[in-house]
């Protein structure tokens, strides 16, 4: 049973990272840059748990936090830039990031060991959960209440006249400014929105796994990130959580047997269901 | 001051590479306003490719293993062309950089699946040979592969603009659907694009094989990264921009892995990007703004 | 209400507006025609804000324009619409118009929270008679990229009417229409003006032109040939030389 405990542990943390990249996808951003804004989350929180023996939940406000005001100060030049532009100017930033927590140490003593991120070799001991005897059950309500919440939220945007707004950035700019619309607070604000769920999401990911490195933010995350909205359709956000279930129940666990093979398969099907389902599995078909 | 020298000499011989490969994202880019995030992968994927001639002849001079090379990264090209752009309706752009994206998890897989892991050694030539010019060294090896750089530019440029198949592609990229209206078959165009690209790239990634010694599967994430720096900095599109950004970057690279190490390296590449989208996001050959 | 004076816009070497004076008075329907080329979409282009002038200055409601960017002038009360049909496809015809209300009176009505992340309830009123007014009634969940050609321009309409504008700049709105859909268009347009909207028609169709408006000012080659009623325009033969070449 913990084993489906801790498979929709996975399945909650990155359906959050799915969903940062939902609503920025929404303005037409292609952003690479939500497995950075998820490392920086990871990192805050599993430093002030370990280090400064905060409790879990101010420390994931923190991380929410932490990713927002990153996300926003990318948010900024990400408006000078555009299309395809983005994409790689994100791809580096998240790659920048992966880069930086490469080389970051920040160790304390605790008792006769040391704590905190040691650059290449990552942070070790974020020991929360175990040490305040939550059980695999209550870790995964704990991730599912965040993801639910998180959901709710992204609901209720798509409902408001906000979320109309981020479409109609997303499909039209010159149209949405010709409304009346201010662009920069539109995407700006998305990003952020996006920065505070990859936060937390992030800071979830760092204390159920116990142990986070630098690799574990990397392209790869990167384009999780994204492919979980886009495979899932941006109709609404039960699109990006079918998805990551598809993605993350089916394929890498269900594949299991296949070993390494998996991985592999990973790629090949996303070039399959690209070709056979361009608007994702949700989404609509555009009329021609 | 020597040593500064030595390392942009060595950097920018070196980033001429990392031109083809610029090259090669802007080429797509251009003529398909769309991005082949899997191109460097396919280029080191043609590289290892190249290696198979060493299975069948073990005692095969390295040019052959680089011919190999060149035909294999032709053949991927096409293969990624098929795969991920020609069935992909154009309205769907996100549809096509996703699917470019699980081409690269693929290529990646299907090196590590093939070679178990383990890096495999590539043949060079002249690694023995050093020239002197005055105070500098120049690795002869890293001087070929400046050469045959220089030459596949010269022989693209010269595809690009003296050819029939050249203009046709020019057209394509300025107006696709004028270009259709005219009879020229832009699928054949696309398609065209992919092989040759893609023979640049297998020639690059030969030569980065070349030069390092080895080669591994762990190469193609720094070099799509490096890949589309280097195209974002010539400008999306620009040949000639790719060209100079390439040689820019590799200088740039060497110079900071000398007097800052290897692991801040890439972080300071990624700084120059950075300064480039916010002082001149057009790159270094902005073209000028023209009518709306 | 508006004045262009001495406005020119350069593209490298095309000057596609050359010191161009214009005034539109409040109340008043003004008619903007020109040959293809003579810079009539890039003069709306400047009056929204989408590139600045080259040189000479726009004023609205005695206020320079210069400073201020495309969103702040549509919240100014200067909206348009577009020779291409500019919907947004994706979403619903509801939507369309409700993203659309971001004037200072929707401001001031509902304050920020209630206003982006509200419901729906709070502008059903407003939302409905725009939707009377284009004759979409019984339409707002259906996708705009569903509509048919003529609906979806009275559409566009209703969106730019959605942001309370003084004055309406309209681009080309009876391409493709027939006879039958442009009288309806002449008809909106009285309409338009009669619960005080001014309006500067940009167009091609000379029958409505004609029609519709008090005055008539005429473009070639980025300048002001003429201007005057629409029967002084239609006899002047620098107008006809203009649009037939050669000999009046």
């Amino acid at each position: 049973m913990d084993f489906y405990f801790g498979l929709a542990q996975l399945i909650g943390v990155h359906t959050l990272l799915g969903l940062s990249a939902y609503i920025v996808l929404l303005t037409g951003q292609v952003s690479l840059a939500q497995a950075g804004f998820f490392a920086i989350g990871a990192y805050c929180a599993g430093m002030l748990t370990v280090l400064a023996g905060w409790p879990i939940v101010p420390a994931l406000g923190a991380s929410a936090l932490a990713g927002a005001v990153t996300a926003c100060a990318v948010g900024f030049p990400a408006l000078r830039v555009k299309g395809l532009m983005l994409v790689i100017a994100t791809l580096a930033f998240g790659e920048g990031v992966r880069l930086f927590f490469f080389n970051f140490d920040y160790q304390i003593a605790k008792g006769d060991i040391k704590v905190g991120p040691l650059g290449g070799e990552g942070f070790r001991q974020i020991r929360y959960f175990p040490e305040h005897g939550w059980s695999t059950l209550e870790v995964m309500l704990f991730v599912w209440a965040f993801v639910a919440a998180s959901m709710a939220l992204l609901w209720w945007f798509d409902r408001s006249r906000y979320g109309a707004a981020l479409r109609a950035v997303g499909e039209d700019e010159l149209a949405a400014q010709s409304v009346g619309l201010n662009l920069t607070a539109v995407k700006v604000s998305a990003m952020t929105v996006g920065g505070a769920i990859a936060g937390i999401g992030g800071g979830l990911y760092a204390h159920y796994t116990t142990h986070i490195e630098h690799s574990s933010f990397n392209i790869l995350v990167a384009t999780f990130a994204i492919a979980y909205p886009i495979v899932g359709g941006l109709r609404n956000v039960f699109g990006t959580l079918a998805a990551v279930v598809f993605v993350q129940a089916f394929l890498v666990e269900g594949l299991r047997d296949l070993g390494d093979w998996r991985n592999l398969l990973f790629g090949a099907l996303i070039v399959l269901a690209m070709n056979l389902r361009p608007q994702g599995f949700l989404g609509r078909r555009r009329r021609a | 001051m020597l040593d500064f020298i030595q390392s942009v000499t060595d950097g920018v011989l070196f980033g001429a590479t990392y031109a083809l490969i610029g090259i090669g994202f802007t080429l797509v880019f251009g003529v398909m306003h769309k991005i082949n995030m899997a191109y460097a992968a396919a280029s080191i994927g043609g590289a290892y490719a190249g290696l198979l001639v060493l299975k069948v002849t073990a005692a095969a001079p390295p040019s052959l293993v680089f011919l190999g090379a060149f035909v294999a990264g032709g053949a991927i090209g096409y293969f990624v062309y098929l795969t991920c752009f020609h069935f992909i309706p154009l309205a769907s752009p996100l549809a096509t950089l996703m699917s470019t994206v699980g081409m690269l998890l693929l290529i990646d897989e299907i090196i590590v699946h093939a070679t178990d892991g383990m890096p495999q050694n590539y043949p060079a030539m002249f690694d023995d040979v050093m020239l002197r010019a005055g105070e500098l060294t120049m690795r002869g090896d890293l001087l070929l592969v400046f050469a045959i750089s220089v030459l596949c530019m010269i022989g693209l440029l010269a595809l690009l603009y003296r050819t029939r198949l050249g203009l046709a592609t020019r057209a394509v990229s300025q107006q696709a659907v004028a270009a259709q209206l005219c009879g020229i078959r832009v699928g054949r165009v696309n398609a065209t694009t992919f092989v040759i690209t893609g023979l640049l790239g297998g020639i690059a990634g030969a030569l980065i094989g070349a030069s390092v010694g080895t080669l591994s599967p762990l190469l193609t994430t720094p070099l799509t990264v490096k890949g589309l720096i280097v195209t974002v900095i010539g400008g999306l599109g620009s040949i000639p921009g790719a060209i100079v950004a390439g040689l820019l970057v590799g200088g740039f690279e060497n110079v900071l892995q000398q007097f800052r190490g290897v692991t801040e390296r890439d972080l300071y590449v990624m700084l120059l990007l950075f300064a480039f989208l916010i002082f001149r996001p057009g790159g270094i050959f902005a073209p000028g703004s023209g009518r709306d | 209400m508006l004045e262009l004076k001495g406005v020119s816009r350069h593209f490298g070497g095309v000057r596609a507006v050359d010191g161009l004076d214009l005034e539109v008075r409040a109340g008043e329907i003004v008619g903007l025609i020109g040959p293809n080329g003579s810079g009539k979409s890039t003069t709306v282009n400047l009056i929204t804000g989408l590139f600045p002038p080259s040189s000479g200055s726009i004023r609205f409601l005695g206020n320079d324009l210069a400073t201020l960017p495309t969103h702040k002038r549509l919240q100014s009360g200067i909206a348009r619409t577009f020779q291409n049909i500019r919907l947004f496809g994706q979403l619903t015809v509801w939507q369309n118009l409700w993203v659309a209300q971001n004037s200072p009176e929707d401001r001031a009505r509902r304050g920020f929270f209630s206003r982006w992340l509200g419901g729906q309830s709070g502008v059903r009123e407003e939302i409905g008679k725009l939707l009377e007014f284009s004759g979409l009634a019984g339409r707002e969940d259906e996708l705009a990229a569903n509509l048919a050609f003529g609906e979806q321009r009275r559409l566009e309409l209703a969106r730019a009417l959605a942001t309370r504008p003084k004055l309406l700049l309209l681009d080309e709105p009876a391409a493709g229409m027939n006879a039958e859909e442009i009288a309806a268009l002449d008809e909106r347009i009285r309409l338009l003006r009669a619960r005080g909207i001014t309006v500067l028609l940009i167009e091609h169709h000379m029958e409505l032109v004609m029609a519709v408006t008090d005055r008539v000012v005429v473009l070639n080659f980025g300048q002001k040939i003429a201007e005057g009623p629409p029967a002084a325009i239609q006899a002047d033969p620098v107008v006809r030389k203009a649009y037939l070449g050669g000999e009046a």
